[in-house]
């Protein structure tokens, strides 16, 4: 039996299968036509992916502002350059990824627990290569804050976001959880290298990279129990 | 990415079932009656209701659902269609859109039926598990025929071979790749094949006994 065979038995069975009644057809044509008016289509996924991008920046900013800029100042002209394109880079594409999973259809060129994982592998090899230093002091006592304040920065940077992904629908929340709470956790961090002067590579690897890597399983969470309380509502 | 209109076309053809009588002109692509639709044309709106809706039809009853169930979900997905009809891009490609839409809908669906379900076992403990297929019907029923495939397998060659989305389409559909679309359909095939081959054997044996 060749793939040729096989279409032909779906083909005849989809063509005993029952048709939709023609009643039901009109009804819904019916409930369409009687609430309908224009609406504007969302903007391109680049519009979005830049407004998203704009929120994470200028959160960034405004955090290292306000705490000081005691890192960007002591990591040098070279590391600066390279930590913060790197950081630019993983920011537009987790941008994309975030509003391409709020409109339905949109093309995936990569899963959010992909990204996620590809963006905190990235992150570190950019700290090994550009930072030293493995043995640290106060290692927890140092990171603690650091989390606390990269964490409290990308929650705000998430809600600043859902005000601009909740236009779209997200067909799969967790995924979609994932993909902003990535995004989120990003700006967190790059407010970190803006502002904290530790630049240990064991400090930067464990308590700067977590907070992408929490944003996203954060946002895989809120995700799950969104939908969970959506299957729980009332049609 | 924008599909070239060649392509839109050959593979949206087979849906525009606008009847011929009502125009001599060529009916327009479900894309332009969307474009026309979010303009607030209800015609449009309603063409594109009568163009879609069998199809979509057809992939809520391939899985394993009751002509009643996937009526409910047929109604329920254009309602969620109209909700958010601002979130379709004009110039990319509807079905996928469209789609995906219908498949978060019915997994929506299931998973409050089987909340449903689970109460009223506790409540009662006499409530009978939903029938989930009619696959012991001796008929040739789609249904009956992509019941062995695992879902996301049967949602791929509904999609591919009932629907006539090509690959790329499927991947936006099911928010997934081209490779893994491919792949899926690959083991899809050999699957049907295996159960085609075996069933056919058998009815070859009781014929010959």
């Amino acid at each position: 039996m060749n793939d040729r065979d096989i279409d032909d038995v779906l083909n005849r069975a989809a063509g005993s299968s029952p048709q939709v009644d023609p009643a039901l057809v009109d009804r819904i044509s019916q409930s369409i036509g009687g609430t309908l008016r224009p609406v504007r289509p969302l903007p391109s996924l680049t519009v979005l992916a830049a407004a998203m991008m704009s929120i994470c920046t200028a959160a960034a900013l405004l955090a290292g502002t306000v705490l000081g800029m005691h890192g960007i100042q002591k990591m040098g002209a070279a590391a600066s350059a390279f930590v913060f394109f790197a950081l630019a880079i993983f920011m537009w594409i987790a941008a994309l990824a975030s509003c391409a999973q709020i409109i339905p259809g949109s093309r995936r060129y990569v899963a959010p627990w992909i990204l996620l994982v590809v963006i905190c592998l990235g992150m570190d090899a950019v700290f090994v290569w550009q930072f030293d230093g493995l043995v640290t002091e106060q290692f927890v006592a140092q990171g603690i804050p650091c989390l606390a304040t990269g964490l409290s920065i990308a929650i705000a940077v998430a809600a600043g976001c859902w005000s601009v992904l909740r236009r779209g629908l997200a067909v799969t929340p967790v995924t979609a959880g994932v993909a902003v709470g990535a995004l989120a956790g990003l700006s967190g961090l790059a407010a970190l290298e803006l502002h904290c002067p530790n630049l240990e590579i064991a400090h930067v690897l464990v308590w700067h990279t977590a907070i992408p890597l929490l944003g996203g399983v954060l946002g895989a969470v809120i995700g799950l129990l969104a939908a969970a309380r959506h299957s729980r509502s009332p049609d | 990415m924008l599909y070239p209109l060649e392509t839109i076309h050959s593979s949206h053809l087979r849906d525009n079932r606008m009847s011929a009588s009502d125009s001599m002109a060529p009916a327009p692509s479900n894309e332009l009656l969307m474009a026309r639709y979010q303009n607030g044309d209800s015609t449009a709106a309603a063409a594109l209701v009568g163009s879609l809706s069998p199809q979509l039809h057809r992939f809520f009853l391939a899985q394993f659902v009751s002509r009643g169930f996937a009526d409910d979900l047929l109604q329920e997905t254009w309602m969620q269609i109209h909700r958010v009809r601002h979130t379709y891009r004009p110039g990319e490609p509807l079905l996928p859109w469209v789609y995906a839409i219908a498949r978060h809908l019915r997994v929506d669906h299931f998973r409050r039926a089987q909340r449903t379900t689970f109460r009223e076992v506790r409540l009662e403990a006499t409530a009978e598990p939903p029938q989930p297929a009619r696959r012991n019907e001796p008929s040739m029923d789609l249904s009956a025929i992509l019941a062995e495939l695992p879902e996301s397998q049967r949602d791929t060659i509904v999609m591919l071979k009932l629907s006539g989305m090509s690959l790329e389409e499927v991947a936006r559909a099911t928010s997934s790749t081209v490779g893994s679309v491919k792949q899926k359909a690959h083991r899809a095939y050999e699957k049907l094949r295996q159960l085609l081959e075996t069933g056919s054997r058998q009815s070859r044996n009781r014929g010959a006994s």
